[in-house]
């Protein structure tokens, strides 16, 4: 998977770039709309990480450009912006998703996979890990071909620990891509807790692995035995 | 009790006229009179002249009793012995009018053919007095006018002279720093009130001006603030992939993880308040209210269960508000979410609607909240807790920008907040 990067904050470009890279993502990152314009032009990406603010001017111009050009990419913008009209603009000119700054590098990839999973749609949307299968389209997981009963938050969950395989998630983290918008307002991550206990419960009544592993007092992590 | 600007120079007016009334009226009378008297004196001297130039020397003894008879206001008597001028007043029986009426009366000696006579002379005053009456009321009439006037015009002429002053008061009085509403003030060509009008007018310029850049401070800050605080977050996400971390640099990382978080959010917060009061937020849709709870309602009982919490909810009388969707959400989560925070382990929470009221009350600790902190921001009941202190001071700004009102009170053991809409 081929990813184009724009952001002119070095430090967060390179954490974002390491994070995808180690995740099998080939990860290209400019600093400026200029460069970002020409790579466009010639190669093809499967997903484009658009910061907004970019010192050569404004990222809704590339939108503009990959829209002029016919571009299929999946884009999402990462921006410190976060007006209900940045949104709408962003969406309007063919971004697919929209990430405010700061965010964690595990939400950033899981709306990554989400996104190129949509863009490669075809006919069905599975993620499988081992004996594990969600249906993404349906909402179902089926543990050895079982269907197991489960909520659309413990799925979400899943998925999230699932695209971050091998990566510590902390509890923040978890919380915050569970509580989504509400996540600015809660200052009690202990509900994670919960969430984890019911979901490794369910998992192991079915016959799975037991793949989530506490880490320390800092978060959860989803592991392959 | 403070009293009109206008009733009080009037009323300073109305007791001078009054004074002045009172005070001139007799002395005026009195003067008049005394004018009048002095006038028949000298009318009565002067006839005395006339006579002793023109009459008393020609006059015999004979001649007197015709002169008696023909002269009704001037006798000459021997019976009356004077040696001067007398002066006096007097009255007689008027047969023509069959009244007695004053006179004005004038003795002096004279002699004639070498006797002594007495002659006197005397002017009715009848026609005086009345005449004195009447100057008497007419002065009366003139002033009363004059002062009458004198008060109207000076009240209706303050009351326009001093206009653009209550005009320029009601714009005082109205003004609010952070509305948008601009003032502006009535052009007069008062001197005094131009200048008010021009200092008030800077004034202001310089108060929201001040305040624009203040507001726009807290926002700038909070939203440059957001990249650093990306970076940092980062590097925290990476940091805690390692796999040599040791136990303690473990512990650091989680405290330095929540306190990122905590950051985020505070910061995320103040950016909301900024840009409400920056009016992001003013486009309204009609809300039905209890659709927005039912909404996040799971999302809240999820946070309500890791404290064992009832929720109770009476939400029959459902009511439309009109409100920006977005702000509706952060109140109502807001009151939510405080209601789970400050709420005792087991307790409960009991969400109400009444008419156009939202209440939301929940046990908590055993005594009233301080009234006048409560709303302010980074003002926690507790120090020591995660939370951003910004919660219900965003709750009381949306109520604020919305013109809701807010208010708190603890009774049976229960703390409750209701919105009224």
């Amino acid at each position: 998977m081929k990813l184009l990067l724009i952001e002119d904050e070095k430090e967060l470009a390179l954490s974002i770039q390491k994070y995808l890279t180690d995740k099998d993502f080939v990860c290209e990152w400019v600093v400026n709309a200029k460069t970002a314009i020409d790579k466009i032009s010639i190669y093809a990406y499967d997903c484009i990480l658009l910061d907004l603010m970019l010192p050569d001017g404004n990222g809704f111009e590339i939108l503009k450009e990959l829209k002029d050009q016919n571009k299929t990419e999946g884009i999402i913008i990462i921006s410190a912006k976060e007006t209900l009209e940045t949104r709408i603009e962003g969406f309007n000119l063919g971004a697919d998703d929209y990430l405010t700054k700061p965010f964690h590098l595990s939400e950033l990839l899981v709306r990554v996979q989400a996104l190129i999973r949509r863009k490669n749609f075809k006919g069905s949307n599975i993620v499988s890990f081992n004996e594990i299968h969600i249906d993404i389209l349906s909402k179902a997981v089926k543990v050895n071909n079982n269907k197991i009963d489960i909520t659309k938050k413990e799925i979400d969950l899943l998925l999230y620990l699932i695209g971050n395989e091998n990566r510590v998630l902390s509890k923040s983290a978890i919380a915050e891509h569970l509580s989504g918008d509400m996540a600015d307002m809660l200052d009690n991550h202990d509900f994670v807790y919960a969430h984890i206990k019911n979901l490794k419960k369910k998992l192991n009544d079915a016959g799975s692995g037991d793949y989530i592993k506490s880490v320390y007092g800092l978060g959860y992590k989803w592991k392959n035995e | 009790m403070n009293k009109k600007l206008l009733h009080k120079t009037s009323r300073a007016y109305l007791i001078y006229s009054v004074l002045i009334l009172i005070i001139s009226a007799p002395i005026f009378y009195y003067s008049t009179e005394r004018l009048y008297i002095k006038e028949a004196d000298d009318t009565l001297l002067l006839h005395k002249k006339e006579f002793l130039n023109y009459s008393a020397s020609t006059l015999k003894y004979e001649d007197i009793s015709v002169w008696n008879r023909f002269n009704r206001n001037a006798k000459i008597e021997s019976v009356k012995q004077v040696t001067n001028d007398t002066l006096f007043f007097s009255s007689y029986y008027d047969t023509l009018d069959a009244e007695i009426e004053p006179y004005r009366e004038l003795n002096f000696p004279i002699s004639i053919q070498g006797k002594p006579y007495t002659y006197s002379e005397r002017i009715n005053l009848v026609e005086t007095e009345d005449l004195l009456k009447n100057i008497a009321i007419l002065f009366f009439a003139i002033i009363s006018i004059l002062l009458f006037g004198l008060f109207f015009i000076t009240k209706k002429l303050s009351l326009n002279l001093w206009k653009p002053f209550y005009k320029t008061l009601q714009q005082i009085e109205s003004f609010e720093i952070d509305k948008t509403k601009q003032s502006d003030f009535v052009e007069t060509d008062v001197e005094e009130f131009s200048r008010l009008n021009t200092s008030i007018q800077k004034l202001i310029e310089r108060n929201t001006v001040i305040y624009k850049s203040q507001k726009e401070f807290i926002e700038n800050a909070a939203h440059e603030l957001q990249t650093p605080l990306a970076v940092f977050q980062a590097k925290i996400d990476t940091l805690i992939q390692r796999s040599d971390v040791t136990q303690e640099q473990s512990e650091i990382l989680v405290s330095l993880n929540e306190n990122v978080s905590r950051l985020n959010r505070l910061n995320k917060n103040l950016l909301l308040l900024s840009k409400m009061e920056n009016d992001s937020y003013s486009d309204k849709q009609t809300i039905s209210l209890s659709n927005y709870i039912q909404k996040n309602l799971d999302f809240f009982t999820e946070q309500a269960k890791a404290k064992s919490l009832i929720i109770k909810m009476e939400l029959q009388k459902d009511f439309e508000i009109k409100s920006n969707p977005v702000l509706a959400e952060v109140l109502i989560s807001n009151l939510f979410l405080n209601a789970i925070k400050h709420n005792i382990e087991g307790g409960q929470i009991s969400i109400a609607m009444q008419e156009n009221k939202l209440v939301f009350s929940n046990r908590g600790q055993p005594s009233p909240l301080n009234t006048d902190k409560l709303f302010k921001r980074f003002s926690k009941s507790n120090p020591s807790e995660q939370g951003t202190g910004l919660g219900l001071s965003i709750v009381n700004k949306i109520a604020d920008i919305n013109n809701w009102t807010v208010a708190y009170n603890y009774e049976n053991n229960l703390h409750s907040f209701s919105i009224l809409f």
